[in-house]
């Protein structure tokens, strides 16, 4: 059984507009890594928001894992809280991800959602770091690093949470060429330990040896 | 807090839309001294960043929500003039733009909220403080929620002033209220125990975490640090305390309007109607009602063949003073632990 | 590399509860930035000129308020519900919502007084008809009407173009603050998967950094200002 499954799903914003996606099906067994490539406005976003519970398209259905994910579903706060703990999402826009006082506090804010005791947040917070050598950052608060710093911090934070599923929007964007590096060797190392990783980006090249499939969304003409 | 359309007589309204006139006016000479380039810019900031923060749901133990005003945030952020503005640009824009809040009643809710909330609340913060410029950690943090906690509860005695002289001033020929039917007796419990209780705290909670997180990540954005920098005069650091007593003292004549019609028109089948509503509604102590009167409370209030105005202005002079005290204590309690260790 | 926690998949109960200010305050938001985003374009073809729509609400609002004689007020009423009729239904929806949502607290509030004083019914009445009557007025003009025509409505009436550049900004950056301030919460309600705990220390955080983003529009904005040639002269704004 795939553990994301899309089955013609159509979604627009307001019913005045054109659909951003129609009739997109999609298929995703776990631990594949797919690459999603399309030009602006393609709807990848979308496509994204959708997978994570944020929107919900008008038309077709998204089981996750078997279980139609609908507005309903996700009313009920434990379900929806599962749900998102087993979906990670890195945003295209790392600001909006970042409100705690220090990188410290950002990247624990996760394993204290867990309920872990904070010897065991303190080692995930510590190894989460040490993926992106972010230990000299500790204690400097989010806001006033740099946009690629900020990035990873974000990365970071969502890994602390331990997703089944990673959902990364432009990850590379705003990296430099040694820190991009260092981010395929982290996610092809993540593919191997299992997770399932869906990336949007617009530098296929950067992800060649790591997809196993690529998907292009197109603008309708 | 925010007052509706025709809960207050338009005349109420015009008072307070004129009470309003001098302390804008006030309030932009400040800012015009304080921040004389980029101002506008900055005060849409403060006003916007005042809207949103008047919109956020805050957590309550139990899984329920309530709401900040966030005045003396804003006021701690902003400073207190810019904030008085920045709060009165968000509240007109709730009242126009998103009908929250009465149009006429528009001057009453910049009274509380924009004009009392965050100069009592920033006055409180600063007495707290203190002149000295080193203090412990947890200093600023205890300033701000006494700060914010007392701003708040102050604008809702406005409100509740505002509401309850209401039935003493407009009524019709038959004696029925014509506007909010509460006098004081029930306005002021009515208010108080719930922002005393409930809004106060939350406001105290929302102001410190806010102003924590700024602190931490940027101290050189908080007003007083700006406030603090080399070539400023040293009135200018008095002059929220000047607000606070100004506002305190603010209130006597509404007072004295509301006492005066209040002790000559109430018949005992009246009273009794009150201490009964109060009863009815649950939210009255028994004892509030008489307290009111200050009989009680200040026995010799009234003295023997004393003009009551007279009299009435006294009592408020040394409340007023009485409160200084206090916080002048406090603020001493708290620098005794600071050079402590 | 990869820690060993992280090949193993987690295995998370969450509670029932928790994160309800996330949620409320994504759903109030939301519907503020909608509002502000259907400003544009709800104006119909045939309408009095803004200028006068704003005049003609703040001589209702001041009418209604002095308002004493009966007829005065059915007059009144009959016009307040005559124009909302002509609305199309989903706007009518919207308006009587808060109007009824308005008069319904009065009612509420007002319920023990009209208990204890009989006599005093038909005045506690009347106020609860002229609350529903402005909450109705206010919101047919703040649905009917565009934003931008307003403040040009206020330059009109010679308000100081300062005021009304504060007014216009304030508004703009709603919106940009609004929409920082509804992903940080979005993005902290797919992080949120557990414990309510410390959500004050968050509360602090998400408004700490829209504070922190609205000092740096501000700043902005200024400099883009002096880069476009602005020299101190707010007059001529």
């Amino acid at each position: 059984m795939p553990l994301i499954e899309l089955e013609n799903i159509t979604f627009s914003y307001s019913p005045a507009e054109p659909p951003v996606l129609r009739e997109v099906s999609l298929s995703v067994e776990a631990g594949e890594c797919l690459a999603l490539l399309g030009d602006n406005g393609a709807g990848k976003s979308t496509l994204f928001r959708i997978l994570n519970g944020l929107s919900f398209p008008q038309k077709g259905s998204y089981r996750f894992d078997g279980a139609e994910i609908t507005a309903a579903l996700l009313k009920k706060q434990a379900r929806a809280k599962r749900f998102h703990q087993r979906i990670g999402y890195l945003f295209q826009n790392p600001d909006v991800m970042l409100f705690s006082a220090t990188v410290w506090d950002e990247i624990a804010f996760g394993p204290r959602q867990l309920g872990l005791s904070e010897a065991e947040t303190e080692g995930r917070v510590r190894d989460c770091m040490a993926l992106f050598g972010l230990e000299p950052l500790a204690e400097k608060a989010p806001y006033h690093l740099s946009g690629g710093q900020k990035k990873q911090v974000a990365l970071a934070a969502v890994l602390a949470l331990n997703p089944e599923v990673l959902i990364l929007d432009e990850p590379l964007a705003g990296l430099d060429r040694k820190t991009g590096a260092r981010l395929r060797e982290l996610l092809t190392g993540l593919k191997q330990a299992g997770k399932t990783l869906l990336i949007a980006t617009h530098e296929p090249a950067l992800l060649e040896g790591l997809a196993d499939r690529r998907i292009e969304l197109t603008v309708e003409a | 807090m925010h007052i509706p359309e025709n809960y207050l007589s338009p005349v109420s309204c015009g008072v307070m839309g004129a009470a309003m006139v001098p302390v804008w006016v006030h309030a932009v000479r400040r800012v015009n001294k304080e921040v004389p380039k980029e101002k506008i810019p900055l005060l849409g900031a403060a006003a916007a960043f005042s809207f949103l923060g008047m919109m956020f749901n805050v957590p309550l133990p139990g899984g329920t929500t309530g709401h900040a005003v966030g005045g003396t945030l804003i006021a701690l952020l902003f400073g207190p003039n810019a904030a008085c503005l920045a709060v009165s640009v968000a509240l007109l824009l709730q009242a126009v733009i998103f009908g929250d809040g009465g149009i006429l009643a528009f001057g009453a809710n910049c009274f509380n909220m924009a004009f009392v909330l965050p100069f009592v609340g920033y006055g409180i913060y600063r007495l707290l403080m203190g002149k000295s410029g080193r203090t412990s950690k947890a200093r600023p943090y205890i300033a701000a929620a006494l700060g914010s906690y007392v701003g708040l509860n102050a604008a809702a005695l406005c409100a509740a002033v505002e509401f309850g002289i209401q039935p003493m001033l407009f009524k019709d020929a038959a004696g029925n209220a014509m506007y909010c039917p509460y006098d004081l007796s029930v306005a002021i419990p009515a208010m108080m125990v719930p922002h005393l209780l409930v809004a106060g705290v939350i406001e105290a909670a929302f102001t410190v975490a806010v102003y924590a997180l700024v602190r931490k990540t940027a101290p050189d954005l908080t007003y007083e640090r700006i406030a603090e920098a080399p070539g400023k005069d040293g009135l200018k650091r008095r002059i929220p305390i000047f607000a606070l007593i100004a506002a305190l003292i603010a209130a006597v004549p509404l007072g004295l309007l509301a006492t005066g019609t209040a002790w000559g028109e109430w018949g005992a089948d009246e009273i009794a109607d009150v201490v009964v509503n109060g009863k009815a509604l649950g939210y009255t102590p028994a004892g509030l009602e008489k307290g009111w009167s200050m009989n009680v409370l200040m026995p010799d209030y009234a003295l023997e063949g004393m003009n009551e105005v007279v009299a009435y202005i006294l009592s408020a002079v040394i409340g007023v003073a009485l409160l200084i005290i206090l916080f002048k204590l406090l603020s001493l309690a708290l620098k005794g632990r600071r050079s402590d260790p | 590399m990869i820690p060993a926690w992280m090949t193993k998949s987690e295995a998370s109960a969450p509670p029932k509860s928790g994160g309800a200010f996330a949620i409320r305050s994504l759903r109030s938001l939301g519907g503020v930035l909608a509002r502000l985003k259907v400003q544009r374009g709800r104006e119909g073809k045939r309408q009095l000129p803004a200028l006068l729509r704003l005049l003609l609400l703040l001589v209702l609002v001041v009418l209604l308020s002095l308002a004493r004689s009966r007829l005065l007020l059915l007059t009144l009423a009959a016009l307040i519900l005559g124009r909302l009729c002509l609305l199309p239904g989903e706007l009518i929806l919207g308006v009587l919502k808060s109007a009824l949502a308005a008069a319904f607290l009065a009612l509420l509030l007002f319920l023990p007084a009209m208990l204890l004083r009989p006599a005093g019914i038909p005045n506690n009445l009347t106020v609860v008809g002229k609350i529903f009557l402005s909450v109705t007025m206010v919101n047919i003009f703040n649905r009917t009407t565009q934003w931008n025509h307003v403040t040009g409505a206020l330059r009109k009436l010679r308000v100081p173009g300062i005021f009304v550049f504060l007014l216009d900004l304030t508004l703009k950056y709603i919106v940009l603050l609004g929409t920082l301030l509804r992903d940080l919460l979005t993005a902290y309600l797919l992080r949120a998967v557990g414990k309510g705990r410390r959500e004050y220390r968050s509360v602090g955080g998400l408004l700490g950094v829209t504070f922190l983003r609205s000092t740096e529009l501000s700043r902005e904005t200024w400099e883009a200002m002096c880069c476009r040639g602005f020299t101190d002269d707010y007059k001529g704004l």
